[in-house]
């Protein structure tokens, strides 16, 4: 499992994602919001990885980037074999069936003027020649693949409850047999109790077509559940990436332990024996972000060099990534063999 | 038979038959929203009805009458007004029919009486038949109007464009209340003059054409008339003299150089004619001094130094009345030296003398009369200085006069201060305020004003001693100067019972001359109308006395 | 929606009648005289006269059930008559205007079709060059098309139609002579020539109202396509793949015409109440002239009349504005 395939399906590097700001009356370019400033990763076919992170850290953006739903400032991205970090946007459309996406608002993210029919139908019409029925069989056989009853193919997406809706957005994604979906928090919006339904819904479709998910969220717990690797950002730059029970188990940046240790445990005893590390301060700007660590104004650890330096991404175990100066070899060792061991059992 | 020749001295150059000049376009830039002029007493009504509906008489250019559907205009001489001036008998021409080819008769004379003056009909026009007591049939073409006291001037029943003849069978339901409901007849009145409505647009346009049962076959030249209303004076006059679209507009009141600069392009000219008013400096002859309270500017107390006709004299003779009318009115006034500018027959020449500037004479005068400059230049006798206050209504122009008047007075050593009132307090006539024109709390007022028709007796009886304004009278009166004159009294009463019109003009001139003679009055400039038109239309005669398309039978395109 | 719109027209009955007896009452109230404007020569009492014959005499309630007699009664039965030829028979009097001694519907009726060509067809072109203007700017927001359109909005909005009337005027009739300047309201359109004197007469009047009208629009237009420009289903679009023809005219103005739309239905009333000030500079002497000309003219019938109208058309398209709404906008019902 540790063994990553030779070629993955998406291929990240040295992603950038800045995005300009103008101020003034001329509205001269006066600085960038690093919303996503260098960050390399590889997603591998049919796994799940999770990015995770504060709200703001850029995660969303590097969603989207990753989609080329923006124009990116730089680096490369490579789908399923084909370099898309500059092609352009009509180049891209034709490519945009085998990667979609799975938005956070399924209220806001749906035409509110186009039916379901009408909304999962669309990418059919655009991509794909099919005659009218063949097009209806295929919004139905995608309603049944996400639960919907066929008979609320004519109803608009205000007539649908969230998770329903969330349902719509899903079917909407799968239309194109999409190969790599990027789920942009797709539960984050919707009650407790569906969002399970809506969890377990996504790993039943990846099993039956094979997908591959970049999985964004917030909830340390869902991606969790969910995930074969976890990523974990801050600040537009990938902080720590291993996987997912290696991570849990000994996370090795201070962030990625701070972030763990404030989720809660379900065992009161555990829970009152574990030790907290709370954060202190805001996070710093995009715009204006530290010299050296950008997680250096909270860090509790963080040294002089630490705000001088910017540490590097570098592989410290097999598989487990991390930018932190203090992650030193034998800690590598260490965490290097706790994390087969967990793997293994 | 006058009128006879004064429709041959108007007549164009013959050859011309009826509608062979095609179509003429006329811009009034206020619409008329009724043809019938008994229904509404404004100009632009009375002048669009012109068209159709004639009097019996009407007033030329110089305001003489004409006689117009009448044969001759009735007089004490020829007959058709009685010795005791109560009864005036007129005679339709011969074979007059209305558009419709039925016959004009005596029988409509009388209805257009009646018309007008049904109690229920509010009728705007019933002052012209003031005093009539009845009018009757004497055959088919004469009708006798009898008046129930003496009038010297029985010419307001039919005559002018306010009085108009109105067919009987037309109008013979809707007399009284339900005149407004007639509304085919009230926008399309049967007449006799040279055309007739075809549509008519209220407040908008009407189009007329040639009256094929026009009694001058040969007329009139143009087939249609297109006249269209509304907008503004400046569009009204772009419209004729400087895009060419329209051939007429009426009442051109821009600024002198506004208008002289659309007159520039070359398309059209601008023509003027005068009728009565008159700008002009009141004097005070009485003391306006606050001191004097209740008092204040009644006869009981003479003006200090304006009695002393040598300085109202002075007064008038530093005026440059040709720089005046130049910065003020360009082509829409004239200087005058009478405060009865018109029409010609009263028109006196005996003051002429006004129009030219005489500073040095001015000077003389005073010195002469032992006005000296004292240390100030203000030039003083016995310790009283020639110094006034001068007052007017809040108007750009009337405020360029001031100024310039003040400095010509300075020049003769008089000291002039100026003040300014805006005009709905300074003509409102309420007794409560100081600032009227009629308490004329001030030494020198100036305003305009004159006299509606053709006849000046009530104009120049303004200036009789009972006329001042008097705190017995609420101040109410029209004469300003407070002038009081057992002669010009005389006058004014010998007028009253005088009919014979050449005798009435020599009486009114006496009575212009003694107020110019005496400097009551100085009069500045004749205010005069305005109109545009087409350099391609021809026969325009405007005339201020009646509708300016009083002639529009004799109008005609030039080649 | 039918008994939406039914229970909408039942209320907006004891509305009407409330705004007209406002209407009469404010028009009462306020200082004007019929016989104001006549000639200072027509002494007062013949002016009292006058007065008299319009009714003015009359106590107010009385002026004011008559008029509702003739506009609600009177009218609608004549105007039966003069569509089916009936003959219902009685005296009737109609609403007469006080100043062309008419009536009133008549003139409104005469002066309905130059208004609706001219001022009706400005807001069509108004429309027609905004929705463009402002799909482009808000989609190149910032760019030089989006900077000139936005002044050109700025100019069209705030300099007043008797300016850039009087400034077209000067330029295309007195310099270059291509247009005229007043406005014939008697010309037919009968053939081809005719056709296109109709279409020069009328090119500077609604070229100057379109202007006007366009830049209230295309801001509208600019402002609701920039709100839907960054909405989720935008991104979904385009990740779904679409084109960005698809995407813009098909999901974005979708529904940023939907305020659109009823902002432009909002403002066919005032089609009807003409451009007061642009009619009298072209002369094209419709709806706006006769009121402004009644207003000075103290002619309260019609301005009753003629506002009372504008009243009715007022309700009628808000409520067509807000069923528009219901229509285009499937999260909307009215039930």
């Amino acid at each position: 499992m540790n063994e990553a395939p030779s070629a993955p399906l998406v291929r990240v590097r040295g992603l950038k994602m800045h995005f300009p700001v103008h101020a003034g009356l001329l509205r001269r370019h006066v600085g960038d919001i690093k919303a996503v400033d260098d960050i390399s990763l590889d997603v591998n076919e049919s796994e799940t990885l999770g990015l995770v992170g504060e709200s703001g850290c850029g995660k969303s953006t590097a969603g989207r980037a990753v989609l080329r739903l923006y124009d990116i400032t730089d680096g490369s991205i490579t789908i399923d074999g084909t370099d898309i970090s500059n092609i352009d946007q009509d180049k891209l459309r034709h490519l945009r069936p085998k990667m979609q996406m799975i938005f956070q608002d399924p209220q806001a993210s749906l035409n509110p003027r186009m039916t379901v029919a009408g909304i999962v139908g669309e990418p059919l019409v655009e991509h794909m020649s099919l005659s009218k029925n063949e097009r209806l069989d295929r919004i139905y056989e995608l309603m049944d693949a996400v639960g919907l009853a066929r008979s609320f193919a004519n109803r608009y997406p205000h007539e649908f409850s969230g998770g329903q809706r969330q349902r719509i957005g899903i079917a909407r994604a799968l239309a194109l047999h999409p190969k790599f979906i990027v789920c942009d928090e797709p539960i984050a919006a919707l009650d407790v109790s569906i969002q399970a339904q809506v969890v377990n819904l996504l790993e039943d479709l990846q099993e039956r077509f094979g997908l591959t998910y970049l999985f964004i969220s917030h909830d340390l717990s869902m991606v969790r559940h969910i995930a074969d690797r976890v990523a974990v950002m801050y600040l537009g730059k990938i902080v720590e990436l291993a996987p997912r029970d290696e991570l849990y188990a000994t996370p090795l940046h201070p962030y990625t332990q701070a972030l763990l240790s404030a989720v809660p445990e379900p065992d009161p005893v555990r829970e009152s024996q574990r030790k907290h590390i709370i954060l202190t301060g805001d996070v710093p700007s995009p715009a204006n972000a530290p010299v050296g660590c950008n997680f250096c104004t909270r860090c509790p650890k963080a040294e002089d060099i630490c705000r001088q330096i910017d540490p590097e991404f570098r592989e410290v175990a097999p598989g487990h990534f991390t930018a932190c100066h203090f992650v030193t070899d034998t800690t590598r060792k260490t965490a290097g063999s706790t994390a087969g061991n967990e793997a293994n059992t | 038979m006058l009128g006879a020749l004064a429709a041959v001295a108007i007549a164009p150059p013959a050859l011309a038959e009826r509608g062979s000049d095609g179509h003429v376009n006329i811009i009034y830039w206020q619409a008329p929203s009724t043809m019938n002029p008994y229904l509404s007493g404004g100009t632009k009504e009375l002048e669009a009805a012109s068209l159709v509906l004639e009097p019996l008489a009407r007033y030329d250019q110089d305001g003489n009458m004409v006689p117009w559907l009448a044969e001759s205009v009735p007089t004490v001489d020829n007959g058709g007004v009685s010795a005791d001036l109560k009864t005036i008998t007129w005679k339709l021409k011969e074979g007059l029919v209305w558009s419709d080819g039925s016959a004009v008769t005596s029988a409509d004379v009388i209805f257009s009486w009646k018309y007008c003056t049904d109690p229920e009909g509010g009728c705007a026009q019933s002052e012209k038949y003031n005093d009539v007591a009845d009018v009757k049939a004497v055959d088919d073409r004469t009708v006798t109007v009898t008046f129930g006291v003496a009038k010297p001037f029985p010419y307001g029943p039919f005559v002018g464009a306010q009085a108009p003849i109105i067919q009987a069978a037309q109008f013979a339901d809707c007399l009284g209340a339900k005149a407004p409901e007639c509304t085919d007849a009230n926008f399309g009145p049967i007449g006799t003059g040279p055309f007739k409505v075809t549509e008519f647009r209220p407040n908008d346009v009407i189009s007329f054409e040639a009256n094929s049962n026009y009694r001058d076959p040969a007329k009139p030249a143009f087939a249609t008339v297109t006249f269209k209303g509304g907008g503004d004076t400046a569009a009204a006059g772009r419209a004729v003299l400087e895009t060419g679209e329209f051939d007429y507009a009426w009442n051109m009141q821009l600024a002198p150089d506004v208008l002289a600069a659309m007159a520039s392009k070359g398309k059209g000219q601008v023509v003027s004619a005068f009728g009565t008013l008159v700008e002009r400096i009141m004097i005070n002859l009485t003391n306006p001094d606050p001191a004097l309270g209740d008092e204040r500017a009644t006869a009981k107390h003479p003006h200090p130094f304006l009695s002393d006709p040598a300085v109202r004299q002075a007064l008038s003779m530093a005026v440059d009345r040709e720089l005046l009318v130049e910065i003020g009115y360009g082509d829409a006034g004239r200087p005058t030296c009478n405060v009865l500018p018109a029409p010609e027959i009263y028109k006196s020449t005996a003051n002429d003398g006004c129009m030219a500037q005489d500073v040095e004479g001015a000077k003389k005068l005073l010195d002469d009369a032992g006005w000296v400059p004292g240390a100030d230049g203000v030039r003083q006798k016995e310790g009283v200085r020639l110094s006034m206050l001068y007052q007017t209504s809040t108007n750009a122009v009337r405020q360029d006069f001031q100024a310039l008047i003040k400095q010509w007075w300075a020049d003769i050593g008089i000291e002039t201060e100026l003040r300014n009132i805006d005009a709905s307090v300074f003509f409102g006539g309420d007794p409560g305020s100081p600032d009227t024109f009629q308490k004329f709390y001030a030494d020198i007022e100036m305003y305009a004003n004159n006299f509606d028709g053709t006849d000046p007796e009530s104009y120049m009886a303004n200036w009789e001693c009972k006329q001042a304004p008097t705190p017995e009278t609420q101040w109410q009166g029209n004469n300003m100067p407070r002038y009081c004159s057992e002669d010009y009294d005389a006058l004014v009463a010998q007028m009253a019972q005088t009919g014979k019109l050449e005798e009435r003009a020599k009486l009114a001139k006496a009575m212009n001359d003694k107020l110019m003679q005496e400097y009551i009055i100085v009069p500045l400039v004749d205010r005069g109308r305005v109109s545009a038109h087409s350099n391609t239309l021809g026969g325009v005669v405007l005339n201020v006395w009646d509708s300016e398309l009083w002639n529009i039978a004799d109008w005609n395109r030039m080649k | 929606m039918l008994t939406y719109t039914i229970r909408r027209l039942l209320l907006a009955i004891p509305t009407l009648i409330a705004i007209s007896l406002i209407i009469f009452l404010l028009l009462d109230l306020a200082p004007s005289d019929p016989t104001a404007n006549l000639p200072l020569t027509i002494p007062p009492d013949v002016r009292e006269k006058i007065r008299q014959s319009l009714g003015l005499g009359d106590p107010i309630y009385i002026r004011y059930l008559l008029w509702c007699k003739q506009f609600f009664v009177n009218e609608p039965l004549n105007m039966l008559e003069q569509w089916f030829g009936w003959d219902i028979g009685g005296d009737r009097l109609r609403v007469l205007s006080w100043q062309t001694r008419s009536p009133v519907v008549d003139l409104i009726v005469q002066r309905m079709p130059q208004t609706l060509w001219v001022v009706g067809m400005s807001y069509v072109v108004g429309v027609l060059i905004a929705l463009p203007i402002g799909i482009i700017s808000a989609y190149r927001q910032y760019s030089w098309f989006d900077q000139v359109g936005t002044f050109v909005s700025m100019v069209g909005f705030s300099v007043p139609t008797f300016f850039t009337g009087v400034l077209v005027i000067v330029i295309f009739s007195v310099w270059l002579g291509w247009f005229p300047s007043i406005y014939d309201t008697t010309h037919q359109v009968t053939d081809w020539q005719s056709f296109l004197f109709q279409i020069k007469q009328m090119i500077m009047p609604v070229a100057v109202l379109a202007l006007f009208n366009a830049a209230q629009i295309s801001r509208f237009m600019r402002a609701s396509m920039l709100d839907n420009l960054n909405q989720d289903y935008v991104r979904t679009a385009r990740a779904k793949g679409m084109r960005e023809r698809t995407v813009v005219l098909v999901h974005v103005l979708r529904n940023s015409l939907i305020p659109v739309v009823t902002v432009i239905a909002l403002g066919v009333p005032q089609i009807f109440g003409g451009a007061i000030i642009t009619e009298q500079v072209f002369k094209v002497n419709g709806l706006g002239q006769l009121l402004i000309i009644s207003i000075q003219g103290g002619d309260l019938p019609t301005v009753q009349t003629l506002t009372f109208i504008f009243a009715v058309l007022i309700i009628l398209f808000n409520l067509v504005a807000d069923v528009l709404y219901g229509v285009l906008d499937p999260r909307i019902r009215y039930d």
